[in-house]
C-alpha cells in the first residue's frame, strides 16, 4: 500500500488530465484519420478508391448530362481506414484531421463529400474523355519523347492516330529498311 | 434463483451475465453453487455473433482488412495481420524489410495497450479502483502513440496486403521514444505493485490455478498457457514478421493463477516497450510495401501471436477477387475451455475474477 500512496500523491499534485473539451478545443496529432477530403482537381476516376472502400461510402456515378462524373463520400458509411488514400495512385484522396461527426438527424444527407468532376472534350474530335492531370502524365510518359501536354486533350482514338501519323512520319523520313 | 433446501445443504443455481461479467462483453455462466463454492460451470455463449465469417466471404481481398480489423477492439491489429499474412502466402508477395518491422511495432504497441488494460481491470474487479484508474492513464501515454503515429485509438490501419499502410519519420520516432520511457518508468512502479502488494496477493495468489498438466491437455495459449509455465509463443516458435530479428524473452510464471496470470501480462508489457524500442532505433529503409498481384486459387494458412494467444487463419481462394473462405480460430477459444478448471470449488466472489485472468475476447470468439 504504501508502494501506491506515493503514486497517489504524485497524481494527486499532477491535477486532472481529462481535456476540458467541449469548452476548449481538444488536442488532434497532425495524422489523425478523420473525414475523406478529395482534391476534384487530381483525380483521374479511375474508381480504386471504390473497389478498396470496406463499407462501400465511395460513390462515382456519371452525371445525367454525361459531362462529367459525381464523387461521393458518406462520412456516416466510411470506417475511417484510409485504404481509399493509400491506394489512390494520384494522391487526390487525404484524411483530414477533422472528426467532428455529431450531427442532427436532419443534417445527415448533408454528411458528405461532394464532387462534381467534368470531362475534357478532345481537342480533335471532341469527345468525352476522363482528365488525365498533367503530373502524372509527365510521369507516364517521362521515358518517352512524345509531348504530354498534347496528349492529355486527345481521346483515345484520336491518340491512336495521332501516334500512327507521328511514326509514319519517323518511317519516311528515314531510310527503307534493306529486304533481305 | 432456484434454491434446493434441504436440513442439511443449501444448493444454488446462479446465473451471471451474459452482461458486463468483468468486461463489457457478454457471455452466460451457470454456476452450480455449494453454499459460497462453485462445483459446476456452464458457459453459454453466442450474444454477439455478427456471422463475420460469412462477410468475409462477400467482401473482396482490400476490404476484408478492414472487416477483420473490426473483429474485435483490443486485438484489432493482430487480425488483418493474420489475414494480410495468409493471403501474401498464398499469392506469394514479399514484403519489404520496412514492412516487417514496422508490422511488428505496430503489434507490440496493441500488446502493451490490451495488457495494461487487462491487469487495470483486474484491479478494478478486486475493488481497486485507484490503481486501476492509474494503470489505465499509464495506458493512456499508449492511446496517445497510437493517435499520434497510427491516426486512431484503438484501429490502426496499419496493414494492407502485401505491406503497411502507414511510415515513420523523425518526429514520430521521438514522440514514441519520449512517451514510451515514461511507460516503462511507469511500468516498474506497477509490476513492483502487482508482486508485492499485500491486497493484491491476498487476492489473487492461489485463486483460479490451472495445473501444467491441464493447461497442456486443453490445449491453451498465449499468457494463459505461459502463467502455468508453458513456454509457448508462436513469436519465438514459428517467428513472423521481423521477429526473427528482434530480441526478446518469452515471459513465463509457475504459479498458474490468476496473479501469475498478470505478472506475465504486465512483464509482456515491459518486452513489448524493449522490441519496439529496438525497431526505432533499426528500422531498415526502403518500400513500405510490395507491388499487387493476382491472388491464385488455392488455399493458405497463417498464425501469428496475438496479445491473448495463438491466433490462425485459413482462407481458400477460387481465384477471383472474393475469398471462397475466410476462417479464424482466435486464442479465447481454446482458453474458455480452462475455465470450468480455474472455477472449479472456487468462491463466487472470484469468478469474475477468474474470468478476467483468461483474458476474454468475445467478439473475436463468436465474431
Amino acid at each position: 500500500m504504501p508502494r501506491f500512496l506515493k503514486i497517489l500523491a504524485r497524481n494527486l499534485l499532477k491535477g486532472p488530465s481529462t481535456e476540458a473539451f467541449p469548452f476548449k478545443e481538444a488536442f488532434t496529432p497532425p495524422r489523425y484519420r478523420g473525414k475523406v477530403v478529395m482534391n476534384p482537381n487530381l483525380c483521374v476516376g479511375c474508381g480504386i478508391c471504390t473497389h478498396v472502400c470496406p463499407g462501400g461510402a465511395i460513390m462515382m456515378k456519371e452525371s445525367e448530362d454525361q459531362n462529367g462524373y459525381y464523387f461521393m463520400v458518406w462520412h456516416n458509411t466510411c470506417a475511417f481506414c484510409g485504404s481509399c488514400r493509400h491506394y489512390c495512385p494520384v494522391k487526390a484522396i487525404s484524411l483530414s484531421q477533422d472528426w467532428h461527426n455529431a450531427h442532427y438527424q436532419s443534417e445527415k444527407y448533408r454528411m458528405v463529400e461532394h464532387h462534381f468532376v467534368p470531362y475534357l472534350h478532345c481537342s480533335s474530335c471532341g469527345a468525352h474523355i476522363r482528365r488525365l492531370p498533367p503530373a502524372l502524365a509527365a510521369r507516364i510518359y517521362s521515358h518517352s519523347s512524345v509531348d504530354p501536354a498534347t496528349i492529355i486533350r486527345l481521346c483515345p482514338d484520336c491518340r491512336q492516330l495521332a501516334t500512327a501519323k507521328r511514326e509514319g512520319e519517323v518511317h519516311e523520313s528515314s531510310p527503307a529498311p534493306q529486304q533481305p | 434463483m432456484n434454491t434446493t433446501q434441504t436440513c442439511e445443504q443449501k444448493s444454488f443455481t446462479l446465473p451471471i451475465g451474459p452482461v458486463h461479467v468483468a468486461l463489457e462483453e457478454p457471455m452466460y455462466f451457470r454456476l452450480e453453487l455449494d453454499g459460497e463454492r462453485v462445483r459446476h460451470v456452464d458457459i453459454t455463449s453466442g450474444h454477439v455473433h455478427r456471422g463475420m465469417e460469412a462477410l468475409a466471404a462477400k467482401r473482396n481481398f482490400f476490404q476484408n482488412v478492414v472487416l477483420t480489423e473490426r473483429v474485435c477492439s483490443l486485438c484489432s491489429n493482430s487480425h488483418p495481420l493474420t489475414y494480410c499474412m495468409a493471403v501474401e502466402t498464398l499469392t506469394g508477395i514479399k514484403v519489404p524489410p520496412r514492412a516487417q518491422y514496422l508490422r511488428v511495432m505496430a503489434e507490440e504497441i496493441k500488446r502493451i495497450a490490451s495488457n495494461l488494460f487487462n491487469v487495470g481491470i483486474m484491479a478494478h474487479v478486486i475493488g481497486y479502483k485507484s490503481l486501476f484508474m492509474h494503470v489505465m492513464e499509464v495506458r493512456e501515454l499508449m492511446q496517445d502513440i497510437k493517435e499520434y503515429i497510427f491516426g486512431n485509438r484503438m484501429d490502426l490501419a496499419a496493414n494492407c496486403i502485401g505491406g503497411v499502410k502507414y511510415d515513420m519519420d523523425e518526429e514520430l520516432r521521438e514522440y514514441a521514444d519520449k512517451n514510451l520511457e515514461q511507460v516503462a518508468m511507469h511500468l516498474r512502479e506497477i509490476i513492483d505493485i502487482y508482486r508485492h502488494d499485500p491486497m493484491i496477493r491476498a487476492r489473487t495468489q492461489g485463486v483460479g490455478v490451472l495445473p501444467v498438466l491441464e493447461a497442456e491437455r486443453l490445449g491453451l495459449v498465449g499468457p494463459v498457457a505461459r502463467g502455468s509455465g508453458i513456454r509457448l509463443d508462436v513469436r519465438r516458435d514459428a517467428p513472423y514478421a521481423a521477429y526473427a530479428d528482434l530480441d526478446f524473452q518469452v515471459i513465463t510464471e509457475s504459479g498458474g493463477d490468476v496473479h501469475a496470470r498478470a505478472m506475465v501480462r504486465l512483464r509482456e508489457a515491459g518486452e513489448g516497450i524493449g522490441i519496439v524500442r529496438q525497431i526505432l532505433r533499426k528500422l531498415p529503409e526502403g518500400e513500405r510495401s510490395a507491388p499487387l498481384q493476382h491472388v491464385p486459387a488455392g488455399e493458405a494458412v497463417a498464425r501469428s501471436e496475438a496479445p491473448r494467444g495463438e491466433l490462425f487463419y485459413y482462407l481458400r481462394s477460387d481465384g477471383s477477387d472474393v475469398p471462397l473462405r475466410l476462417k479464424w480460430r482466435v486464442p479465447s477459444y481454446m482458453n474458455w475451455e480452462a475455465l470450468p478448471v480455474m472455477m472449479k470449488d472456487c468462491a463466487v466472489a472470484d469468478v469474475t475474477l477468474i474470468v478476467n485472468s483468461i483474458d476474454p475476447c468475445v467478439s473475436c470468439t463468436e465474431r
